[in-house]
């Protein structure tokens, strides 16, 4: 190619396009498919105490979908998320309506922005606040036991599950938050007065029109919040407990203090197996839904 | 015909502080096809929504078919609306959106479908039952909207410018085929318009609404013909104002001098109450008429001067000043075969009849 023809191909729509396209793009290979690929490349090897032997080998798939510590702990990720999911978007709903229906709307603005403003401190900040309120001395068995309420602290709100799903769902509000709301915004209040003026009371508009229209928000936060959550290991270690861990504890453990990254990586890859499947069937089953609905 | 279907008392709505209805008093009858028409910010939908029940009025009463609607929920009023946007349900299909209303009245599924096809048939839009409801066009969605609405079979059936989206063809179409289907149905109509040819087309009354107000209540013909005062006059169809002056007021005659006319003597219903001494005297453009020949003769003539023209194909507008008249009038003339078109500074002898004056 002269250098001419490239200079009027780089101000051609595709040239520029790429042009535009390609720092980030090659950011993204740099840092997200490469270190994958490193990632996957482990998988299939084997570590000998210091040393790696890079012969192709299936022993750590499997051994991660044998062994039943593995099976345990990845049952015990998707359940926490499934479960963080539901908490998360049953307590986004209620506020996302708030805002679209009940807030004025020039207000909305500052509405959305107050519900993000307990993101600006860190996620770890959070996490250690969330141990300060359900600790055993903490705000809640604190304020429980001045009311008389308890005579004695509770156990089960911290260093356990319970703590990794109150935490996290807080930890995810507004994600799911935002995209309902956006469903929520797009319906058109006419057809809520058409379904009152065809006979229908609050509760029943709300089941009949708003609940459905509102569907594709709540897919997408359910999708939004499940999917980190799955492979989230702050959260668990910090507030879980012995009861609490999940899967991305093991694969950090594998890598760091047992010392064998091949086995950890192929844990990585399984468990991105395993949420790649249930989100697809899951985008599959509301893509269908959605579909009949339309 | 002359059963009372909504009976409103001075009914009064403000929003902050813009009043929106101030005072509206009307009767409307049985099977009557009535519209609510005035420019927009007139209060007009707002009225309509009132009556449906999506707003509460501050003052004054509403009675359906006799029943006080003081504190009824819009859900249980015996009314039904095709509104402006339609209000397609985008997630249901076509059959499922007109039995929305009727899901609640527990019938057997084959009576149910039984009343969806009539429903459908009646909108002509049969075997559309199936049809995702976002794939239709305009026409269908507003289709779609009545048969929905008319399957609850309502007392009064309310419309907020239900055409104001359609192309002119449609729109006309629309108008014939929402006449025929009101007379059909025998159901009330209150249609919401701004369309002044729309509603003198469809309507058996017309109200006239100006800020917030009923400036006027009546039939199509009294409206054109007798408009009440200027407002009303320059709202329905175009109207010339000559400059007039009382000579002499009589029990039912009354003796004028129009600039530009001259002196004439008119019948008393010719004036409106609010006429004063001075007042305008209004003649429709098309009762004017250009006489084109040396021998076309009419009862009145003056003489003038054309100083403008629009040609619309089927019709001529000439704007023309006539001799001593300090304003214009427009004169619309058919374009007949064999009829000059005329053009500025043209002399132009005007006849006119006596009868198609009104003094506002």
């Amino acid at each position: 190619m002269s250098p001419g023809s490239l200079r009027s191909w780089l101000r051609s729509p595709d040239g520029r396009g790429l042009t535009l396209v390609s720092p980030p793009f090659i950011y993204a290979v740099l840092l997200l498919a490469a270190p994958l690929a490193a990632v996957a490349a482990f998988s299939f090897w084997t570590q000998n105490y210091l040393d790696l032997d890079r012969t192709f080998t299936i022993a750590n798939y499997r051994e991660v979908w044998t062994e039943p510590v593995y099976r345990v702990l990845m049952l015990r990720s998707l359940t926490v998320s499934a479960l963080v999911t539901a908490v998360t978007v049953a307590l986004a709903f209620p506020i996302a309506y708030f805002v679209s229906f009940r807030v004025e709307p020039a207000r909305k603005p500052l509405w959305i922005f107050l519900i993000t403003i307990p993101f600006w401190t860190s996620y770890l900040m959070r996490i250690f606040l969330w141990k300060v309120i359900l600790g055993y001395n903490g705000v809640v068995n604190g304020s429980l036991l001045q009311l008389g309420i308890i005579s004695e602290p509770l156990n089960f709100i911290l260093y356990n599950v319970n703590a990794v799903v109150i935490t996290l769902s807080h930890a995810w509000a507004p994600f799911a938050i935002l995209p309902i709301f956006v469903a929520l915004e797009k319906i058109d209040r006419s057809l809520l007065e058409a379904a009152t003026d065809l006979g229908d009371g609050p509760l029943q508009r709300f089941f009949s029109i708003t609940l459905p229209l509102a569907f594709p928000g709540i897919f997408a936060a359910a999708l939004i919040v499940f999917i980190p959550t799955v492979g989230d290991y702050v959260t668990p270690r910090l507030v879980g407990g012995p009861s609490g861990l999940m899967i991305s504890n093991m694969i950090e453990l594998q890598f760091k203090k047992a010392n064998n990254p091949p086995l950890g990586a192929a844990l990585a890859v399984s468990a991105m197996f395993i949420v790649t499947a249930i989100s697809l069937i899951f985008v599959r089953i509301s893509r269908r839904y959605l579909r009949e609905r339309a | 015909m002359n059963e009372m279907m909504i009976k409103l008392t001075s009914v009064t709505k403000s929003f902050g502080t813009v009043t929106a209805l101030d005072g509206v008093t009307a009767d409307i009858q049985a099977g009557e096809f009535f519209s609510l028409l005035g420019p927009s910010g007139c209060g007009k939908t707002t009225l309509l929504r009132t009556i449906a029940g999506f707003e509460e009025p501050d003052s004054g009463s509403i009675f359906i078919d006799g029943q006080p609607m003081r504190g009824v929920e819009a859900n249980r009023r015996p009314t039904n609306m095709v509104f402006q946007s339609y209000a397609i349900f985008p997630h249901m299909s076509v059959a499922q959106n007109v039995g929305f209303g009727l899901r609640r009245r527990r019938l057997r599924p084959d009576e149910l479908q039984r009343q969806i096809d009539d429903a459908l048939r009646m909108v002509s839009l049969e075997g559309f039952g199936e049809r995702a409801a976002h794939t239709l066009s305009g026409g269908q969605r507003q289709r779609v909207a009545l048969a929905r609405a008319l399957i609850m079979r309502p007392k009064v059936l309310l419309l907020d410018e239900p055409l104001s989206a359609l192309d002119k063809k449609l729109r006309e179409q629309m108008q014939l085929e929402l006449r025929q289907l009101q007379r059909a149905v025998g159901i009330t109509f209150i249609l919401v318009t701004h369309d002044q040819e729309e509603a003198l087309t469809m309507s058996d009354r017309i109200a006239i609404m100006f800020e917030g107000q009923i400036a006027q209540l009546s039939t199509p013909q009294d409206l054109y013909m007798r408009p009440k005062s200027r407002q009303v006059a320059d709202f329905i169809g175009s109207m010339n104002f000559l400059r007039a002056e009382i000579l002499r007021r009589q029990a039912d005659r009354i003796e004028v001098r129009i600039e530009g006319l001259g002196k004439v003597e008119l019948a008393g219903d010719q004036a409106s109450h609010n006429a004063d001494d001075q007042p305008a005297a209004g003649v429709r453009p098309e009762l004017l008429t250009i006489l084109f020949d040396e021998t076309d003769r009419a009862a009145r003539e003056v003489e003038g001067e054309i100083t403008g023209r629009s040609y619309f194909g089927d019709m001529t507008y000439y704007e023309a000043r006539l001799d001593g008249a300090s304003n214009a009038v427009t004169i619309s003339m058919r374009n007949t075969s064999g009829r000059p078109v005329l053009d500025a500074g043209a002399r132009i002898r005007v006849g006119w009849e006596a009868d198609s004056i009104i003094l506002l």
